[in-house]
Order: C-alpha cells, then sequence, then structure tokens
C-alpha cells in the first residue's frame, strides 16, 4: 500500500481556511487595514471597524450581543481569566470553585493555582462515559461557592455536556457557570442566548481560524477582576493592543462555522471510521455513544502500546490518549478518569476528522491501523492480562 | 516524539521478535514487567554450551523497548551466556539515542534478561542443560 499523509488531529489545531487567510492578510499589508485600532486617525477606525465586525461574527455566531465577547489570546488565557477573574473577584463572598477531572488542562491547572492562593476546589467525577449530571453539580454547591467550571465538548472523547441543564442548576442557587468551549465551534451548536452561561471561553485555531486569538463571553453585569494591567482595551478586561488581523481571522472563521451545515458530514465521517475500526478484535470507544461531538472518536486498542501504535502509522495525524515521553507512562487525566486502566489509556488513541477530511483517507486510516494493531498485537504475543484490561 | 533512524528502522523490522519453540534443548526464558511503565517483555535464549545460539523476544512496549529489543538480540548472538548480565542499559540507550527517560523500560529489558541467565543457571549445574 502506498503511504499517504493524513491529518486527522483537527481537535488538536485546524488549518486555516484560505477564505480566512484571505481576510487577514487584508490586514497585514501596508495598503490594508494594518493600523492600531485604538488609533484615532482614519487608518485606525477603518482597522477598528474591522475589529467591530469581527466581534460581530462571533457573536452572532453564539448568539449574544457584541459588547460581551472579549478578546484574548485563546481559550487557555480566557479560561484563566474567568476563573481566576471570577474567584478573584468574588473572594469576600466565597472560595469554592466546583469543575470536574475531565476539563482541560487550561481549567484543571487555573484551579489547582487557585487552590494553592487559598481556594477550595471540588472536583467532580463524571460517569464511565464522562457525562457530569446537574444533580452532581448541585449536590457540590456550597453557602460559598462561586463558580462552576464545566467544558462544553471534551477535546480528547468529544463528550457533549448537557450545559443547558447544568446552566439552569446553577442560576437557581445564583452561582456563576464557566463554560470552555474550544472545541464546539463549528460541530455543535453553543445557543448562549438560551443557556444561563456566564462565561464562556472560545478560541479559533479549533475553528479553521488562526492560532494566537480567541474570546471570552462575560454576562453583561459579571464582576471579573482583570489579569493584566496596561490599557483600556477590551473594557479594562483584557488590555493591550489588538491584533486586528488575528481578529478578522477569528471573526471570518466564526462566520463559516456553521455546526448545522458542517455536522453531518463529520458525522458520517467519524461513523466510517468507528465503523471500520470497531471491526478490529477487543476495541473499544471511549467516551458516551451518542453524546458526543461529530468530529472526535476516541479509541482503545488493547494490547498495544499506543506510542507504538503511532509510530506504526506515523503518516497519519493522530493524537495520545496518554503522555508517554514522561517517566512514568502517564495516562490521560481524561481517559482515568472514567475508569480506564493505565494501560488501556495508554492504547487509546484520538482521531479527530474536519472540513478537509474524506472518505478515501478514512478508509486508508482503517487500512493501516487495522493492520499495524496486528503485527503489534504479534510482536506482544503472550503478554499477560493487564496489557489487555 | 523523534526517534532515531536506527530506532524507527528496529521498529519496523524487528529482529528477534517471535518466539523458541518449548522442549529446544538449552532453551532459557526470562520475563519482566512493570505496570507503571506500561512495559513487559520475554526473552528465550538458546544456549549451547556456553554460547547463546539464538534469541527471541516478546513486547508489550513503545518503540525504544522494540528496538532494544531488537538491538539485543542482534548482540547476544554467538557471545558467552555471561554477556546476558553484562549488557549495558545506559550504553544501548545512548546507541539508540534514546531519551533518558526511556531508562526505566530499557532497565526492564535488563531485568528480562537477567532472569533468563538464572533460568538457565539451574540446567547449567547439571539438571536438563546440554
Amino acid at each position: 500500500m502506498t503511504k499517504r499523509t493524513v491529518y486527522l488531529d483537527y481537535a488538536a489545531t485546524t488549518p486555516v481556511d484560505p477564505v480566512v487567510a484571505a481576510a487577514m492578510r487584508e490586514c497585514l499589508e501596508p495598503d490594508g487595514n494594518f493600523a492600531n485600532p485604538s488609533s484615532s486617525h482614519s487608518v485606525g477606525q477603518r482597522a477598528r471597524r474591522r475589529v467591530e465586525e469581527a466581534r460581530a461574527q462571533i457573536a452572532a455566531r453564539v448568539g449574544v450581543p457584541a459588547e460581551t465577547i472579549s478578546f484574548t489570546s485563546g481559550a487557555t488565557e480566557s479560561d484563566n481569566l474567568a476563573i481566576q477573574g471570577v474567584l478573584l473577584a468574588h473572594r469576600d463572598r466565597g472560595r469554592h470553585l466546583i469543575t470536574s477531572r475531565t476539563e482541560h488542562k487550561a481549567v484543571l491547572d487555573t484551579a489547582e493555582a487557585m487552590e494553592k492562593q487559598g481556594f477550595e476546589v471540588t472536583y467532580l467525577s463524571g460517569d464511565s462515559e464522562g457525562l457530569i449530571t446537574p444533580d452532581q453539580v448541585a449536590d457540590a454547591i456550597k453557602d460559598d461557592t462561586t463558580l462552576v467550571a464545566i467544558m462544553h465538548v471534551n477535546n480528547e472523547t468529544g463528550v457533549v455536556q448537557d450545559i443547558a441543564a447544568i446552566g439552569e442548576c446553577c442560576r437557581s442557587r445564583e452561582v456563576l457557570l464557566h463554560v470552555d468551549a474550544a472545541q464546539s465551534i463549528g460541530k455543535v451548536p453553543v445557543p448562549l442566548d438560551q443557556w444561563a452561561v456566564d462565561l464562556v471561553a472560545l478560541t479559533a485555531h479549533k475553528a479553521y481560524g488562526p492560532k494566537g486569538i480567541g474570546a471570552l463571553y462575560v454576562r453583561p453585569g459579571t464582576k471579573l477582576a482583570p489579569l493584566l494591567h496596561g490599557g483600556q482595551q477590551e473594557g479594562g478586561v483584557r488590555p493591550g493592543t489588538l491584533a486586528t488581523h488575528q481578529i478578522v481571522g477569528m471573526g471570518q472563521a466564526y462566520e463559516l462555522a456553521d455546526a448545522e451545515r458542517e455536522a453531518p458530514a463529520l458525522a458520517a465521517l467519524r461513523d466510517r471510521l468507528w465503523a471500520g475500526l470497531s471491526a478490529i478484535e477487543g476495541v473499544r470507544l471511549n467516551g458516551h455513544p451518542t453524546q458526543r461531538s461529530p468530529h472526535v472518536l476516541n479509541v482503545a486498542f488493547p494490547g498495544v502500546d499506543g506510542e507504538s501504535l503511532r509510530l506504526g502509522i506515523a503518516e497519519i495525524a493522530v493524537s495520545a490518549g496518554a503522555a508517554c515521553n514522561s517517566t512514568a507512562a502517564e495516562a490521560s487525566h481524561v481517559l482515568s478518569a472514567l475508569g480506564l486502566s493505565d494501560a488501556l489509556a495508554g492504547s487509546s488513541q484520538r482521531f479527530s476528522v474536519g472540513r478537509f477530511t474524506d472518505t478515501a483517507e478514512i478508509d486508508y486510516v482503517v487500512e493501516r491501523v487495522t493492520a499495524e494493531v496486528a503485527r503489534l498485537r504479534e510482536l506482544a504475543g503472550g503478554a499477560p492480562a493487564w496489557c489487555v484490561t | 516524539m523523534d526517534y532515531s533512524l536506527e530506532v524507527q528502522q528496529r521498529f519496523h523490522s524487528p529482529q528477534g521478535a517471535g518466539e523458541i519453540a518449548e522442549g529446544t534443548p538449552g532453551l532459557a526464558t526470562g520475563e519482566a514487567e512493570d505496570r507503571t511503565l506500561n512495559v513487559w517483555i520475554r526473552v528465550q535464549v538458546q544456549i549451547v554450551g556456553t554460547v547463546i545460539r539464538s534469541v527471541r523476544f516478546r513486547v508489550f512496549g513503545c518503540p525504544h523497548m522494540l528496538a532494544a529489543a531488537g538491538w539485543v538480540a542482534e548482540a547476544l548472538q554467538g557471545r558467552e551466556r555471561n554477556a546476558l548480565r553484562e549488557l549495558d542499559m545506559h550504553e544501548i540507550r545512548k546507541t539508540l539515542d534514546a531519551p533518558l527517560e526511556k531508562l526505566g523500560k530499557l532497565l526492564v529489558l535488563e531485568d528480562a534478561l537477567q532472569a533468563c541467565w538464572r533460568a538457565h543457571d539451574v540446567p547449567a549445574q547439571g539438571q536438563k542443560g546440554i
């Protein structure tokens, strides 16, 4: 079989859509909208208008007023700003944060940092399919809880949390809710106008926009302490010169990212991939079978070392369920939270499809993975039970 | 992770992978594992007199483990049985250009080789060796 390069790591990042790249280029060149959007001269004001158009495009995609969107460097900064900003701004009211064990490190590491500053954090464990229920959230809320941080689409498993129900639960208890929606845009609808959420982290590069730009939705009236100081940009919540080309790119990317239009094709590709891979003996799907995003498929291959599988199919870009280059074979915290053994978590691969994936690529991946799993299992013949369970 | 050319070649074409048939005269088997590192290896050697005639292995582990097992299988062929306990995993790691954090896994291979040497030690005392 002739080897071909296949990119199935769209959950890690996406290429910039050519339409987005063209919009960005227009903001970089001497005759374009390159000026500082905070400048009062006409060139600056032209750039300002492009920034505000992009803000409106992003706001429209998630159904909120444009003025509720603040630009950041990405979802990691947005998560930090939301969590630290809310906890610090409300510390006189309470010092308790609730989150889940399957969050992105941008949330978990921030929560840990806040613990070191004296805040208390409750980490919810989902069920074996990765779901957090509103009842779990309700049970964890205490008198001094100020914030709940639960992600919408899990970056490793694609599991989609019921943010509408969790939001209602938080609102009824007068606790703020922050949602990391970095994986959602263009795959799953994010109807913020229908959700009782207070803060939402967004990013561009998972939705065919550029890296280095993101946004934070802040519900009007939500008190937030800034992390950075140095100007009044973005209402003082996030000072710093606005990156016009990045912002314009994000706006264009969000305008293109219509989940209702793109999701069926993504789901068909994902299902075709699973149909092929599930023929391999013993494989298991990690995460929820139905309540999941159309672009992610996380699969455990019992009896196979994940790092070896990835090298065996090196021409196919997929991601680990585990960090395999550490001293100990550190299992994915998400898969461990789902109850997988280190061996199973270590065998797992995240496949994520995108706008430029085609069925021929999926068929090629199925064929290559099937062959490589068979080869590695043969090499490990006679391995003890812990390697496969 | 970047892999040296030698690791890539040995990973894709592992020399010595497989088994020596049970009942083969002079057969010694050594097994070792480290569950925290997700590594298991079984090494089989056939020793004729004091010389290692053939080496086979089975591995559940990362590419460096597979490459190291293949390298060891090749290196042991034709050597005195004491080579089973004399191979230096630090040197093998450097030869394969494996990162330092892989040393722990390679030491599991060393354990399997030592177990092989001990397994052969019993017949060498006159019970069932050749």
